[in-house]
């Protein structure tokens, strides 16, 4: 027998073993994955039992014992001896539970995807890398180290990340890694500034400059002033009108002259995120117990694993309990024995785009101020899954990153090409030190001391004390800006269109203990006209933030019940103004009609009239504006707001905007109207077939918890019948909604009264059976009444694990 | 037929000692020395590897969910896509320990045959 023969077996098993070992583009390693040994049979995990367990850990680094419990939601109760053991504890235990994700999401944010999925990650991580979403990072995290505290709380946490990385055995693997065939990199502390950074990524990074300069460029400044107006017809500012202001407002900078940009021209859709949040605080006037309540619901994209993790972090000086970032130190948003706070975003105009002029084709040297000025190269280097390395130069003028060069194809339609970016999430800035701060906090003084240190993404910070006080602070970094400064593309060459400095902290709009009785927020404008400085042009829809005013004003004797109802609630207050204008101008004798003339208004999951009115809204602002605004998709445009479309129907029947320009005929208001309504009807019949139970709000919104990585419906959460929407204050749409909601009262003797609940669950593990199991109790608008202990030891029925984690 | 179930007993044991230690492939290559050593005939050999490192996987993945309902296979019937048929999906990893198993028989009972 010939050797051939005898080594041919070898061969063959030899590549088929590698095959099964290796990922062949979507295609997992099947040996290394199905193995029941090694792959995801090992991530099944035993649901508790019941019976309390003990169990001791060793965790290189620790100083001294930390002990924690996890209740019966697989929350940790971490009890440590001083801060250091403590952030190192919170590093290992979210590692525990969260680390594919946190290392996804930090890899997301440095523009690192390629390295996982291959050259298909390659332009979106380009996009962050060209926005300087690594620059900011650096920058931020050379901030985060010069405060002492804020520094050790960042070294330990990253120390206890590692410190379960190097625990893990390939079995042990998060199942994440085994269908991507990766293995997890060291931890560093540079990550929770990249997360942070990310954050403004997620809540500072909406821009229309460009849509609005090809606005002007198309329709004059008139017309862009007019359609785009600078504060909604309607409108409730999270800053009550009247509110005194305790501070001599500065000089503020000469505007530029006008510019007309350049625009520019791009074909790539972008998506349009539907992201707000509420937030608001009631003083004990209000309510049965004499005591405050603050609640807080922030509206992020709905993912598993959940953007939250819970914890109670315990140590010498601080007892805090809330929601935290897989990723970062500290708790985000909760409460301590004396106050509670929470957080919604702020949409002042923190992001601005220069129109650049290069002295050549080298583009080492760009025009400004009457000069020729060098910019400043940045090498980033992409490594790419079975390709070679791409190396990509980012020209950097005093302002920022050119984003796009003038040749370039953007990756998203907003973003324009040839013009450097000035963003407030380039800034050196603090905003661990006000989370650690927050965390310790007793009062109101202490409250606005740790907010001083906040720079990106702004947001509104609610506030309440068991001292009686109630807060609200629009805080964050504002640019110092004369009025419109930035609401379309500018001139990089004027100097006068630079930002000016910033708005001093103590200035930034604030209320404190009002004579209504209560403060809120839900992403509208932060203020009324009257306040000295410009914040920006263009917040939320105020629907949300009105009727949660209307209801506030109206509620007493508040309790955390009537409050979680508020959460809940799917009244659509557009609807009250906006369906008595349409129904006015319609005539129709559809059963749908009907349907929408005995709404109750309600965006409850079963209604049919909120099915038909939504679809109707959005269908009618295509046929009214797209004509004009959208009707080139090289220049992209803003449409106006739905604020303005009302407006419009009430005020300005015979306005040219009616007119369809693309038919020879001339349309009227009521022919739009009237058309917008029966394409909507036609439309929900292709889609759900006869008007009936199938065409059912939750059915036609698909509210959804979907994992971090796109299309794996099998590790997600689809179909959730659940009401609200975009413009409700149950503003659950279908990918985003409330991330997290909390609701605390608090008390004289530090014993607050605390619920909770966020759409998802404590482990990131698809195999554990806290993967999903608080979803159910979330969709049905009910909340888990959160374990606030005193200590370790402390007896209660809802402990079931113990862990005692030493050095040794 | 009473060697060939001795045969595949043993495989199944020691792939699932060496498997709990070694990594996915070291299981094959056990069975690939076991072939070896006992001089196992060629003639039927990928079949007893089949046999055993179906055995061995599809049992020892039952074995990890043994006693606790998990979601995780049925996710994984999903995502596969097998439809979410768990008992496919059993079946699946049978035969890719199976066939790895298998190859590896062959090849130790080919290079020690002489001739």
């Amino acid at each position: 027998m010939n050797l051939f023969k005898k080594v041919f077996p070898l061969l063959i098993t030899l590549g088929v073993t590698y095959g099964l070992s290796n990922s062949w583009g979507t295609i997992p390693p099947f040996g290394k994955l199905l193995s029941p040994f090694h792959g995801f049979w090992q991530n099944a995990e035993a649901p508790d039992s019941g019976e309390p367990t003990e169990e001791n850990l060793q965790i290189p680094g620790l100083q001294k014992e930390v002990k924690v419990v996890y209740d019966e939601m697989g929350i940790p109760h971490v009890f440590a001896e001083n801060d250091h053991d403590l952030y190192l504890a919170q590093g290992y235990l979210t590692a525990k539970d969260r680390l594919w994700q946190m290392e996804f999401q930090t890899h997301f944010a440095g523009g690192r995807i390629s390295e996982i999925v291959g050259d298909k990650g390659l332009a979106s991580d380009q996009f962050q890398r060209r926005m300087g979403s690594v620059y900011g990072a650096e920058q931020s995290f050379e901030g985060m180290k010069a405060d002492p505290q804020a520094k050790v709380a960042l070294e330990a946490y990253s120390d206890g990340v590692n410190a379960y990385i190097n625990s893990l055995s390939e079995r042990k693997l998060p199942l994440e890694y085994k269908l991507l065939n990766y293995s997890p990199e060291p931890w560093s502390p540079i990550k929770s500034a990249l997360f942070l950074k990310n954050m403004s990524f997620v809540l500072a990074s909406g821009t229309d400059d460009l849509k609005m300069t090809n606005i002007l460029r198309q329709y004059g400044r008139e017309v862009a002033e007019n359609l785009f107006p600078n504060y909604p017809f309607e409108e409730s500012p999270i800053i009550p009108t009247g509110s005194p202001i305790d501070f001599k407002p500065v000089p503020i900078p000469a505007s530029p002259k006008d510019f007309m940009g350049l625009g520019s021209a791009m074909q790539t859709p972008e998506k349009d995120p539907n992201i707000g949040s509420n937030n608001w605080a009631v003083s004990g006037n209000k309510t049965v117990s004499g005591m405050p309540i603050l609640a807080n619901d922030p509206h992020l994209t709905l993912s598993l694993p959940s953007i939250w993790y819970q914890m109670q972090l315990v140590a010498p000086g601080v007892n805090v309990y809330g929601s935290t970032m897989p990723g970062t130190p500290n708790i985000i948003t909760g409460f301590n024995k004396n106050i509670a706070w929470g957080v919604t975003n702020v949409g002042s105009d923190v992001l601005d785009w220069y129109q650049v002029k290069f002295k050549d084709a080298s583009k080492l040297e760009y025009w400004h101020g009457g000069q020729w000025k060098k910019t400043k190269l940045r090498i980033e280097t992409f490594k790419i899954k079975g390709k070679k390395d791409f190396v990509d130069t980012v020209f950097f003028t005093h302002h920022g990153p050119v984003v796009y060069l003038s040749h370039e194809k953007a990756f998203k339609s907003n973003i324009p090409v040839g013009h450097a970016l000035r963003w407030i999430a380039h800034e050196k800035s603090q905003e661990l030190t006000t989370f650690y701060k927050l965390n310790r906090a007793k009062n109101y003084a202490d409250y606005t001391q740790a907010l001083s240190y906040y720079s990106a993404p702004a947001q509104n910070f609610v506030f309440a004390s068991n001292e009686g006080d109630i807060a609200l602070w629009v805080n964050g970094k504002f640019p110092l800006k004369s009025k419109l400064h930035g609401k379309y593309l500018m001139d990089g060459t004027d100097p006068a269109a630079d930002w000016q400095g910033f708005i001093p902290q103590a200035h930034n709009p604030h209320v404190k203990n009002p004579v209504r009785g209560f403060v809120s927020s839900a992403n509208q404008f932060s203020t009324d006209p009257s306040y000295p400085y410009y914040l920006g042009w263009q917040y939320a829809p105020s629907e949300r933030g009105r009727r949660i005013n209307e209801r506030l004003t109206a509620m007493t004797k508040v309790t955390i019940d009537s409050l979680r109802g508020l959460q809940n609630d799917n009244y659509n207050i557009r609807a009250r103004k906006l369906l008595p204008l349409l129904l006015a101008n319609v005539r129709s004798k559809d059963k749908a009609m009907e349907e929408l003339k005995k709404w109750n208004l309600q965006n409850s999951a079963e209604s049919i009239a909120a099915t038909i009115f939504e679809t109707w809204v959005s269908t009618l602002q295509t046929f009214l504006w797209d004509d004009e605004f959208a009707s080139d998709e090289k220049v992209p445009m803003n449409r106006p707001s739905m604020d303005r479309t009302i407006h419009l129907i009430e005020y300005e029947a015979n306005a040219r905007w009616w007119d369809n320009v693309k038919t020879k005929q001339k349309e009227t208001m009521q022919e739009i109207l009237t058309s917008s309504f029966q394409a909507s009807l036609d439309s929900l019949q292709k889609h759900h077939g006869a008007m009936g139970p199938a065409w059912a709000w939750h059915k036609e919104k698909e509210t959804g918890v979907r994992h971090l990585i796109p299309g794996m419906d099998a590790l997600s959460r689809l179909h959730i019948p659940i009401g609200g929407g975009g413009t409700i204050v149950n503003a659950t749409t279908t990918k985003t909604g409330p991330s997290w909601r909390l609701i605390v009262e608090l008390s004289k003797k530090g014993t607050p009264k605390a619920y909770g609940i966020y759409p998802g669950g404590q482990s990131g593990n698809p195999g554990s059976s806290h993967y999903d199991d608080l979803i159910d109790t979330w969709a049905k608008g009910e909340l888990k009444p959160l374990l606030y202990l005193d200590q370790a030891n402390q007896s209660t029925n809802r402990i079931r694990k113990k862990i005692t984690l030493s050095a040794k | 037929m009473k060697y060939s179930l001795g045969l595949i007993l043993l495989i199944v044991v020691v792939g699932s000692l060496i498997g709990m230690y070694l990594p996915w492939y070291a299981m094959g290559i056990s069975a690939a020395v076991i072939a070896y050593l006992l001089g196992m005939k060629t003639k039927g050999s990928f079949t007893i590897g089949f046999a055993a490192g179906f055995l061995l996987w599809a049992l020892a993945a039952y074995y990890t969910t043994l006693g606790h309902p998990s979601t995780l296979p049925s996710r994984m019937a999903a995502l596969l896509p097998l439809q979410g048929n768990v008992v496919l999906l059993y079946v699946v990893t049978g035969v890719i320990g199976g066939l790895t198993t298998g190859l590896w028989v062959w090849t130790g009972a080919r290079l020690r045959q002489k001739s």
